[in-house]
């Protein structure tokens, strides 16, 4: 009995054994006919999905314009042939990273403020990768702005403009002429900077085109540009940050500056003056440059079908008369000429300090060759820097915090790239220590580095001494003839200084009335630093306070760097 | 009786087994024995006609033109043997796409093969020719037959110069031509020198980048068919120090050759004469930028015809090769007849160019000749010598003095 039961279970088994053998065979069978009856026919891959979100670059001063334009392109909701939305995504950057991001293929387009960039960058991909195919593909333009000489219009006046034409040379005869006179232009990173340098170079050379490397290299050329650089307050990381801190801080101590022409306009109205303009954009007589804000896309291997496809809408957005319209709206001119800029809507008016029948003359733009020398001999022209990095090391700073701060600091010191350039380095917690004494970086670059990895956190936090102790160091040496400023980072309250912050503040302020100008760059590092300490001894020096945090700090110091 | 149910359900499993294989190899082999008995097979959809994709290499000065033509012509749904017809145009300097063809960079992922190419001159066309000749054996671009390269539009190049600068050049030379721009470029006082305003600073000439825009490579050889007032010249007049030095004097004058040097008369128009006074460029881009200019700047622009003329002719020309197949050829010659037509070719009327079709007048209702005559527009061009196509050697020549001479200054 038990043995027909197993013999029956054996065959049952069986039989399921061979159904499941028949089914798989079966179902073999229909799946060669599905295939057979799709549509696509059984041997075609399944199509993969390229990419559809174009990432852009550009560069800090277009931040409104941009911000604007490609959230209205992303509000489309276009979408690729095979069903991806269309999008563009953006990241801000000074052209000098933009290139080098460009090079790693981090985007696959870019928007400098110029096409001088354009050819840099070609000429830099082709170095990289030996390719005599250009990395710059399609190029258009939608927008341009000359570059001017923003000056507050009692300044303007006080040098008879507008009956009066002004210039480069006038602006630089002032400033030698005038110790109060103020002015500033962008270091060679931005093109304005790069422009208004190769205007100095110009007017050192005695020309108004066909500048060469020799008229460049010519030790009279370099004597005249560096005699001028030294009227230079200091510098900075480009118009767009300049601006936005004459908005929130006031007109301070400068008197001119360059910049695009749609940032006189931007200025003017963000500042609201109901007695005429406050800036007034002068058109420098000798001629000025254009910025023609190229959007360029890049023809980097991995650029996809549909990537292509959102740049050829994008570019179609941006040049349709509404979009154009917007452009104009900015303070731009838009490249579209049957807009005109002296319509109703047009802001470009007197009222808002700006001409729009000038500039009359351009100075010639030189070869990507000599343009590169500019930039290079232009850090032994600019104005010297004599530097003191202060750092808290408190006990608040353990961790993660101090970490970060000295990665900064090293950043900070690699992007300076001069070796005539003075750092020095001061920390503070307890007490104040000089770490790194100040000299030429060619001579401490690497004792600095050394002395920012052994910055360790414990004890009180002694900001205002740490900052009286740099000052007065600054004072000692008595260096006019360079730019002189420290930077300070604290995360948190003063409370073991021996030194009061009424007396620090005097003590600035008569200083650099009486001796030499010390400007105090003050970083808050974290929600815990005292804002109001700092911003009382940025105010008396001239500087500025920015916030950083641990994700931040890093970037902050870079862009300080460029101060220098 | 248990021994039976098992057996039963054994052959009821063996039955349905069986059952699945019979219909799934039936299905499988339906169509092969429908086919062999001659019955209709299973119906299936029948598969749409593939379109021929036409993609057209396009010289800049046309292809505003040619992709509305393209657009047009896509919409109406044009098809060849039952085949729907698609054209792309991609826009491209001509310089660039010969370049281009010479180093085999067409046909890459995600850029399929050219089916034709507009350039900007039928010399162009022979320089790649030339390359493929060495390479292949034979012509990759005809020259004569069915596939022939056919001349689309045509513009002439003119100078389009300030008109306030104009009459103070006017006044002080007569005539503008090479010579004349070659003097005023060179006066060491700029425009004062000349009887010109201070303000107006030096004499700015406007000449595309030769590297980037076919149409520098063109002004360059209309100066030196002026230098030696001749229509045709050799590789040993480009060499002659003499008019090497007098056409670097000349290329002193431009603003701008970096990448704002790839556009030309849309730089005149955006940048009005900060960045140029004038220069010689194509007609069919002054004319088209005329109105701008009017908008943007008060002072609007002249057009004066030159003595030694020089033009593009944009033929379209199919590419030969086994890269594309025939029907997308033909397709192709479809666009072309289209490009061609009265209607189209009356749309080239209205952007400035001379219709390559003679049935359609210069000087019909919608003529740019027509409505900008008061700024020196004219429907026929009196008195002028037709400049010979320069042979390769020649733009060679030309090309590397550029890049050793200006480019590099």
């Amino acid at each position: 009995m038990r043995r027909k039961q197993t013999s029956g279970t054996i065959a049952v088994l069986a039989g399921l054994l061979i159904l499941l053998v028949f089914v798989i065979i079966g179902c073999c069978s229909c799946w060669g006919v599905l295939n057979r009856l799709a549509p696509s026919g059984g041997e075609t891959p399944m199509p993969v999905r390229s990419q559809a979100t174009l990432r852009l670059a550009y560069s800090p001063e277009k931040e409104p314009l941009l911000s604007e334009l490609v959230t209205g392109f992303n509000a489309l909701g276009l979408t690729t042939p095979d069903g991806q939305p269309m999008t563009v995504e953006t990241v801000q950057l000074e052209p000098d990273a933009m290139i080098q991001g460009a090079l790693s293929g981090d985007f696959q387009a870019i928007t400098p403020d110029s096409s001088i960039w354009l050819d840099q960058l070609d000429r830099a991909w082709q170095e990289q990768t030996g390719s005599e195919s250009p990395l710059v593909g399609q190029t258009v333009r939608y927008a341009i702005s000359p570059i001017v000489i923003a000056m507050w219009a009692d300044v303007a006046q006080g040098m008879g403009y507008p009956a009066q034409p002004v210039g480069w040379l006038d602006l630089l005869a002032r400033a030698q002429s005038d110790p109060n006179f103020g002015w500033s232009h962008p270091s060679t990173t931005t093109a304005s900077g790069l422009l208004a340098t190769l205007a100095e170079f110009y007017a050192g050379a005695g020309k108004t085109r066909g500048l060469t490397e020799e008229d460049v290299q010519r030790q009279s050329t370099l004597d005249y540009v560096a005699a001028i650089e030294k009227t230079v307050r200091y510098y900075g990381e480009g118009e767009w940050a300049l601006v936005q801190r004459l908005l929130s801080e006031g007109r301070g101590d400068l008197d001119a500056f360059v910049c695009q022409e749609q940032l006189v306009i931007y200025y003017n109205r963000q500042a609201g003056s109901s007695s005429g303009p406050a800036l007034v954009a002068v058109y420098p007589k000798e001629g000025s440059l254009w910025e023609d804000h190229p959007l360029a896309l890049l023809e980097t291997p991995d650029l996809t079908a549909n990537q292509r496809l959102v740049f050829s809408r994008f570019v179609e957005y941006l040049q349709s008369s509404e979009t154009q319209a917007r452009v104009l709206a900015h303070g731009y001119r838009p490249t579209d000429l049957s807009i005109s800029l002296s319509g109703p809507d047009s802001p470009f008016t007197s009222d808002l300090g700006v001409d729009p029948a000038q500039p009359q003359t351009a100075l010639q733009v030189p070869s990507p060759a000599v343009v590169q020398v500019v930039q290079d001999v232009w850090w032994y022209t600019k104005r010297h820097t004599n530097v003191y990095l202060v750092a808290d090391t408190s006990g608040s700073m353990e961790g993660e915090k101090l970490e970060s701060a000295q990665e900064a600091l090293r950043i900070f010191v690699e992007q300076i790239k001069g070796d005539v350039e003075r750092v020095g380095l001061i920390e503070f917690a307890s007490d104040v220590y000089d770490v790194v004494e100040m000299d030429e970086l060619g001579r401490n670059r690497e004792k600095l580095m050394a002395g920012i990895d052994g910055l360790w956190a414990g004890g009180d936090t002694s900001l205002l001494d740490g900052v009286k102790v740099a000052y007065d160091r600054l004072q000692e040496r008595g260096d006019t003839e360079r730019i002189n400023a420290i930077v300070v980072m604290t995360d948190g309250l003063e409370n073991d200084s021996v030194i009061s912050l009424y007396e620090l503040i005097s003590r600035i302020k008569e200083g650099n009335a009486r001796g030499v100008r010390v400007v105090v760059f003050c970083i808050a590092y974290g929600d815990d630093a005292d804002l109001n300490t700092l911003r009382a001894i940025a105010e008396a020096s001239g500087g500025d306070v920015r916030r950083g945090d641990p994700e931040t700090i890093r970037q902050l110091y870079k862009i300080l760097s460029t101060y220098f | 009786m248990t021994m039976d149910r098992t057996r039963l359900t054994f052959f009821v499993i063996i039955g349905v087994a069986v059952l699945v294989v019979v219909c799934g190899v039936g299905i499988s082999l339906l169509p092969r024995i429908t086919g062999s008995l001659g019955l209709s097979p299973m119906p299936t959809p029948a598969p749409a006609a593939e379109t021929l994709e036409v993609r057209v290499v396009c010289a800049l000065p046309v292809e505003p033109w040619v992709t509305e033509a393209a657009k047009q012509f896509n919409a109406e749904g044009h098809t060849l043997e039952g085949h729907p017809i698609h054209v792309e145009i991609v826009p491209m300097d001509g310089l660039t796409a010969k370049g281009r063809y010479e180093r085999g960079e067409f046909g890459t992922e995600g850029s399929p093969y050219p089916t034709a190419w507009i350039p900007d001159s039928r010399y162009l066309v022979e320089l790649v020719n030339a390359t493929y000749k060495d390479l292949r054996g034979r012509d990759v671009f005809l020259t004569d037959g069915e596939y022939r390269a056919r001349p689309i539009a045509v513009s002439l190049f003119a100078w389009g110069i300030y008109a306030t600068r104009e009459k103070v050049l006017r006044e002080k030379y007569g005539e503008i031509d090479w010579h004349a721009i070659h003097d005023a470029a060179t006066a060491k006082g700029g425009w004062p020198e000349l009887g010109g305003n201070l303000e107006w600073g030096y004499f700015k000439l406007v000449v595309p980048n030769p590297n980037k825009n076919v149409g520098g490579l063109a002004a360059m050889v209309a100066a030196a068919g002026e230098y030696y007032d001749k229509n045709i010249i050799g590789v040993e007049d480009v060499m002659d120090p003499a008019f090497q030095a007098w056409l670097g004097e000349l290329m002193g004058a431009v603003t701008d050759f970096s990448s704002l040097g790839a556009y030309s008369v849309e730089n005149l128009a955006l940048f009005g004469y900060s960045m140029g006074d004038g220069g010689q460029l194509l007609e069919s881009d002054l004319l088209v930028n005329m109105q701008g200019i009017q908008t943007r700047w008060a002072d609007p622009l002249v057009i004066v015809y030159p003595q030694y003329v020089t033009w593009f002719d944009f033929p379209f020309t199919v590419w030969m090769g086994p890269e594309t197949t025939a029907q997308e050829k033909n397709a192709a010659l479809e666009f072309e007849k289209y490009l061609l037509s009265p209607e189209v070719q009356q749309q080239a009327l209205k952007r400035g160019l001379r219709p390559a079709n003679p049935d359609v007048p210069l000087d019909g209702p919608d003529s740019l000749f027509v409505k900008w005559q008061s700024q020196g527009a004219k429907v026929v061009v009196p008195r002028a010598t037709a400049m010979r196509s320069p042979d390769r050697d020649v733009l060679d020549a030309l090309l590397k003095w550029f890049d050793r001479n200006v480019a590099q200054r």
